[in-house]
């Protein structure tokens, strides 16, 4: 039999002249290439991870039978009856926001599978379509086992149904970097900024922890997903060397940018608050920081630099952000707990405590003191004075709560823009950056708090808001995920 | 915090879901990769097996340690990441950067 290298240039070779419709009819630059940049400059894309499609099944059938086998043979154990609550919500959250995540996915996929201006590009493409929708049914039917047990885990199918305002966030940013936009620009902003960045901290970080907890279903479901990103997220490299030599580094740079930065705004929730919040203590074997250190600082970084772009102009924002935003969304989620479909721990006793001021310098006296308003309410029996009486102004880009590192000064502020009819609010420079690169794109989405405004929710009373997010619907809302148990370490102290 | 926080590394190779493939591919790349010196982390889950500037991992050497046929796409079924930037052939996979910091 011949060998792959012998036969794969010209069996991928798929790239005609059509004679009956024009060549932009057969591939509308709005579709595949805004850019302009010529076919042959296209015909030179040499995908680095190259895969036949013998193999692809082959290998695909493979993974997927290890992923079933693994449920399979642990379905019978007793591993979600004695787990932990922070570990429930740690997959709680995962799954509504990842399982219909990517089937989106598989749509981008699609897309450049059909108006890639490269053919090898669209011969790649069909493999991730395929690989995004193993990912959507495994995801899906992981945790429907769980519904029985209790409704949350329902929200893996509903979530992207719903108008949740978590859900509104995730949607907002996929929408604009995988549903709206061209083939090469989503190729850069998902292969590259996406798939190449965090998706390894949600789908490798988090199976270390796994591990360590004993769910081994999962740690092997979460890291045999992300072999089929390291293949297809590979998309991105030669479109970016492409980009380059015609001249549009540029739009390259700033498609990066953009992405990288709304998907963390989103990783730094869904995987930040887990690691650093959600998963016990003892089972926690490095901090949400180190892991961006491990992935995104040192490994995609440098990748940036090997390919010719330049970091984005926000990296000390971004750095700043590491050592801050999970820890204000953590706050801020567990103070709204009734408005997700998790039941997230306050976890924050005292030896929790001492982790996160060793993992982050200062965390003590700033989140810290937050926090001990909260704890010296539960210890005095008002759970009451725990739920906020107000609303938070939520960034018109990112879609979640404006916040800032607390202690003697709170420096919250927005970051606002007059366009149009209305003033608009951010959350930081970058998420105000984003907005001024398209505001025609941008100006007609509504916050959930517009839509309390505007007469979407109407009326805008406390049951209404949360029935429109779906909560009571599609299950109950959050509660402390350990009834407040964490404040038990201080009672004790208080005593001695 | 400063701005200084950027990979000034040339750290290269593959990150491996755990298991009997990982500890052969660690192997193999020592025999096959002379004079090389790799750091392993082991993150219980999964290893990062790296070093400076370029790596290849071969089939063959795999296959033999391993002591059945293996082919170097089977290589993605436990192939989770890698760092730097990547080439399969027909019976190697390389890791490498283009430019050396």
């Amino acid at each position: 039999m011949l060998e792959r290298s012998e036969w794969y240039d010209i069996a991928r070779d798929t790239n005609w002249t059509p004679s009956y419709v024009s060549q932009e009819a057969l591939f509308p630059p709005e579709m595949g290439d805004p850019y302009g940049i010529p076919t042959e400059e296209w015909e030179t894309f040499d995908e680095p991870y190259k895969v036949s499609y013998r193999e692809y099944v082959n290998i695909q059938r493979e993974k997927d039978s290890a992923a079933y086998s693994v449920k399979a043979a642990l379905a019978r154990s007793k591993f979600h009856d004695e787990a932990d609550e922070g570990w429930a919500c740690v997959l709680k959250l995962h799954y509504g926001a990842v399982a219909l995540t990517e089937y989106q996915a598989c749509q981008f996929q699609a897309r450049m599978s059909r108006f890639g201006p490269s053919p090898a590009m669209r011969n790649m493409s069909v493999y991730g379509m395929l690989d995004e929708l193993r990912h959507t049914q495994l995801q899906l039917f992981f945790p429907h086992e769980l519904v029985h047990r209790d409704r949350q885990y329902d929200w893996a199918h509903e979530a992207q149904h719903s108008k949740n305002w978590a859900v509104l966030g995730g949607r907002h940013a996929m929408d604009d970097i995988m549903m709206t936009r061209d083939a090469i620009t989503s190729s850069v902003m998902v292969s590259f900024a996406f798939e190449t960045a965090l998706t390894n901290l949600q789908m490798i970080g988090l199976s270390t922890d796994a591990a360590n907890l004993g769910d081994h279903t999962f740690a092997n479901l979460i890291t045999s997903i992300q072999s089929d990103e390291a293949r297809h997220a590979q998309l991105g490299t030669p479109t970016i060397e492409i980009m380059i030599r015609n001249g549009r580094k540029k739009e390259a740079q700033q498609a990066m940018d953009i992405a990288l930065w709304r998907v963390w705004r989103l990783f730094s929730i869904t995987v930040g608050i887990p690691m650093d919040y959600y998963i016990p203590l003892e089972q926690r074997h490095m901090s949400f920081k180190e892991f961006m250190h491990e992935w995104v600082i040192n490994q995609w970084e440098r990748q940036v630099q090997d390919l010719g772009l330049e970091r984005p102009w926000y990296w000390d924002i971004f750095l700043l952000d590491i050592d801050n935003h999970h820890h204000c969304q953590q706050g801020g989620i567990w103070s709204w707990r009734p408005t997700v479909w998790w039941n997230p721990p306050g976890a924050v006793g005292p030896k929790e405590r001492e982790w996160l001021e060793e993992k982050y310098p200062g965390w003590n006296e700033s989140y810290g003191s937050y926090w001990d308003v909260i704890t010296n309410n539960l210890l005095q029996g008002h759970e009451e004075k725990t739920h906020p009486q107000c609303i938070p102004i939520i960034c018109n880009m990112c879609q979640i709560p404006i916040s800032h590192r607390p202690g003697p000064e709170w420096g919250a502020r927005a970051y606002q823009r007059e366009y149009g009819e209305r003033r608009y609010n951010f959350c930081t420079e970058v998420c105000r950056w984003i907005f001024d690169t398209d505001p025609e794109r941008y100006k007609d989405h509504e916050t959930i708090v517009d839509r309390m405004y505007s007469g979407e929710i109407d009326p805008p009373t406390l049951e209404n808001v949360l029935k429109y997010m779906g909560i009571g619907v599609i299950s109950e809302g959050g509660r402390d995920g350990h009834d407040y148990g964490w404040v038990e370490g201080f009672r004790a102290q208080a005593a001695e | 915090m400063s701005g200084d926080a950027v990979a000034r590394n040339n750290a290269v190779g593959p990150v491996l879901r755990a298991g009997e493939v990982a500890d052969a591919v660690v192997e193999a790349l020592e025999e096959d990769n002379p004079g090389k010196e790799f750091t392993v982390e082991d993150r219980v889950a999964y290893v990062r097996a790296e070093t400076e500037g370029e790596c290849v991992v071969r089939a063959e050497t795999v296959a033999r340690v391993l002591g059945r046929p293996f082919k170097i796409a089977e290589l993605e079924v436990n192939l989770s990441s890698f760092s730097g930037r990547i080439e399969t052939t027909d019976d190697t996979m390389r890791f490498y950067f283009e430019k050396r910091l």
